[in-house]
């Protein structure tokens, strides 16, 4: 069997982790918490990619159009009630309010959906083509991976060359002297926290065609893009990036080799190989959190 | 007022052995009402509610304690020993996993309080002697030897396996390995995998290298829908596939055309079997819940249905033990009898059914007494 085919496959699935993992990275790098409820704002976003695709008619891809600005919103407010009222409070506080938070919206959706998981079949979502002899390459997973791409791309971009931006990159650079220099990194925590929410959103309805909905579904991939976020190096964006295809490829490295069985275990090998070697992550900063 | 207070007293010492006589009997029903199974657990819940209700309407009462275990044995175990210690319950109707029934089923006999598993398959439940531990569904050999019976005469020479690292699967795959062996199929691929993931493509893909004749998979609910759907894309097709219960076996899974048309499935129950009541119970089921019910409703239905009407008549723990090991019933599950044989203990000898979605629709195919459709080989997209 091609060496391709699982690289290929490995790359793809990475991409969707990588999504997940720099929302969560960016969330930490900004604003120093460490988001419990990530997985379950990635199945909000699951569920609005359903719904719209149920309810509206509208394709799960397309459906990012609202999804983005929805799921911001959503996590602009829930910073701006919740979250900053422990930004200064020890870590333990912050773990417990966003675990909190992340049962309130897992168990909400568990009685309003209940625990059925859903199906979101679209024309394509089992369709495949073959770029080369007999490698496989998944239409709906193809597409999730060019759109994580181009969001990846359009965030390096507004991080780097727009004032906001600048300020939020300035903000997780140093909070204090941001603030002295007349950032209001109140309003730079709120606004990180909405785009780390829109992004779990994103890679949640990015995933929606190829995985089922369910209201438990976001903890797999909570997991995941907490090993990323720490392997890349904690609030590292391209970090996140690298991080992401990393374990995508190696889960499907060692399902092909080894056995599926193993899969986690060689991640987490890796994972505590780069926490002795470079605690602060490949792309983290020497002495950073 | 003393006077009062005694005639109150007297009064209720007069009305208290009536009262007694007249309680209805207490049993427990633990489930996965949360949690990774909760899908089925909710048709093991709506079937155990309409045996209540027909019981009732039979004129048997009976006062039914619910345990939620959420898929854990854990819970399951802590359920098992509130409901008998706490609520002093006769008999317990469950859990629905096989990892949850089977730490149950370990601790019974030092509670001396039956346990009736309704739908749990892995086969270490009625192997080890336990006296007050019965099961009604066929355990997880039969699954495996049913679906290889119904393809022997086409002559299969290979085999790959694929299945979810749970008890059920890996013992659904042990035992099937041991009929794969008797029959004289070659092991080509094994493949186990941990649940919930979002790529399965490489293990689909190493099953696709091997070019087997029989693919045969153990998985839950909704993998087996992505399974399937990455076994498409990746243009992975032998000549069967060969799904063991629970995940191929949903209305769910037969509703996604595309990739679940001509999967072959066991199962223990379906409503066009001519078991007395079967096609009955599963009109009402679909007017009741308006959803097709699921084997898992059908065994919980007549689980309850057994377990009460010996209940009540029992009314205690031992005397049910002696009247389920004694009984004998037919129901909607076909004829039941709890009996030792090859190994096991009270265990139902339940004959299972081979299933094949034709059309967007389950079709029993096999055995051929109890069908009316032709098993359709070799599969074709």
């Amino acid at each position: 069997m091609s060496f391709l085919q699982p690289l290929i496959s490995g790359i793809l699935t990475g991409g969707v982790y990588a999504l997940a993992g720099i929302g969560m990275s960016l969330v930490f790098g900004v604003m120093n918490i460490s988001n419990f409820a990530h997985g379950d704002l990635m199945m909000l976003g699951m569920y609005l990619a359903f719904f719209a695709f149920t309810l509206l008619h509208i394709d799960p891809y397309i459906s990012l159009v609202l999804i983005i600005p929805i799921s911001f919103f959503f996590g602009y407010m829930m910073e701006r009630i919740f979250i900053n009222k422990v930004i200064h409070h020890p870590h333990q506080n912050q773990i417990l309010l966003t675990i909190g938070l992340g049962l309130i919206m897992s168990n909400t959706a568990l009685l309003a959906f209940t625990s059925d998981p859903k199906i979101l079949t679209t024309t394509y979502s089992s369709s495949a083509f073959n770029p080369f002899g007999d490698v496989s390459v998944s239409v709906p997973l193809l597409l999730s991976f060019l759109i994580t791409c181009a969001i990846t791309i359009i965030l390096y971009f507004f991080l780097s060359k727009t004032s906001t931006g600048m300020a939020l990159r300035a903000t997780s650079q140093n909070r204090e002297a941001a603030q002295l220099m007349g950032i209001n990194v109140a309003k730079m925590s709120a606004i990180a926290f909405g785009i780390g929410t829109a992004l779990a959103a994103t890679a949640g309805a990015l995933i929606a065609p190829t995985y089922y909905i369910h209201p438990l579904a976001g903890h797999t991939f909570l997991l995941k893009a907490f090993t990323i976020c720490v392997l890349g190096g904690l609030g590292s964006v391209v970090g996140a990036g690298v991080g992401g295809i990393i374990i995508g490829v190696v889960e499907a490295m060692s399902s092909t080799y080894l056995s599926s069985d193993w899969k986690d275990v060689i991640v987490f090998v890796i994972f505590l190989a780069v926490l002795l070697l470079r605690p602060q992550g490949l792309f983290g900063k020497k002495g950073g959190q | 007022m003393k006077n009062k207070f005694v005639s109150i007293v007297a009064a209720a010492l007069l009305a208290f052995p009536m009262l007694a006589h007249a309680a209805p009997v207490k049993i427990g029903f633990i489930n996965s009402i949360t949690g990774k199974e909760a899908q089925i657990g909710e048709n093991l819940t709506n079937g155990a509610a309409m045996a209540i209700e027909d019981l009732k309407a039979k004129g048997i009462q009976v006062e039914l304690v619910k345990e939620d275990d959420g898929g854990d044995p854990k819970n399951a175990l802590a359920a098992y020993e509130k409901l008998v210690t706490r609520d002093a319950v006769i008999g317990v109707v469950g859990p629905y996993t096989s990892g949850c029934a089977n730490v149950v089923a370990s601790r019974a006999d030092q509670y001396q309080v039956p346990l009736l598993v309704p739908a749990a398959a892995k086969e270490e439940i009625t192997m080890k002697g336990y006296k007050n531990v019965f099961r009604l569904n066929a355990p997880a050999n039969v699954y495996s030897q049913v679906l290889m019976d119904a393809v022997k005469a086409f002559k299969p020479k290979t085999i790959a396996f694929v299945y979810a690292a749970t008890d059920f699967g890996v013992s659904t795959v042990k035992t099937a390995q041991e009929n794969a062996a008797k029959m004289g199929l070659q092991e080509v691929a094994n493949e186990k995998y941990q649940q919930g993931q979002p790529d399965y493509r490489p293990s689909l893909s190493k099953v696709k290298a091997a070019n087997p004749d029989l693919v045969f998979l153990v998985s839950y609910d909704a993998d087996a829908i992505l399974l399937m759907r990455q076994a498409k894309e990746i243009g992975l097709a032998p000549k069967a596939f060969l799904g063991a219960g629970a995940g191929y076996t949903t209305a769910q899974f037969a509703q996604q055309t595309e990739i679940s048309s001509l999967v072959v499935s066991a199962t223990q129950w379906t409503d066009d079997v001519n078991w007395p009541g079967a096609a009955d119970f599963g009109r009402r089921y679909k007017a009741k819940y308006a959803k097709e019910p699921s084997y898992h409703a059908a065994c919980a239905y007549e689980a309850m249905r057994i377990m009460v009407e010996t209940a009540s008549k029992a009314k205690t723990a031992p005397k049910l033990r002696a009247d389920l090991k004694a009984g004998s019933w037919n129901g909607i599950l076909g004829p039941v009898k709890f009996a030792d044989y090859a190994g096991f203990t009270n265990q139902n000898n339940h004959p299972m059914l081979v299933q094949q979605i034709q059309n967007g629709k389950y079709e029993t195919v096999y055995p051929a007494q109890f069908s009316k459709k032709a098993l359709v080989y070799p599969f074709k997209r």
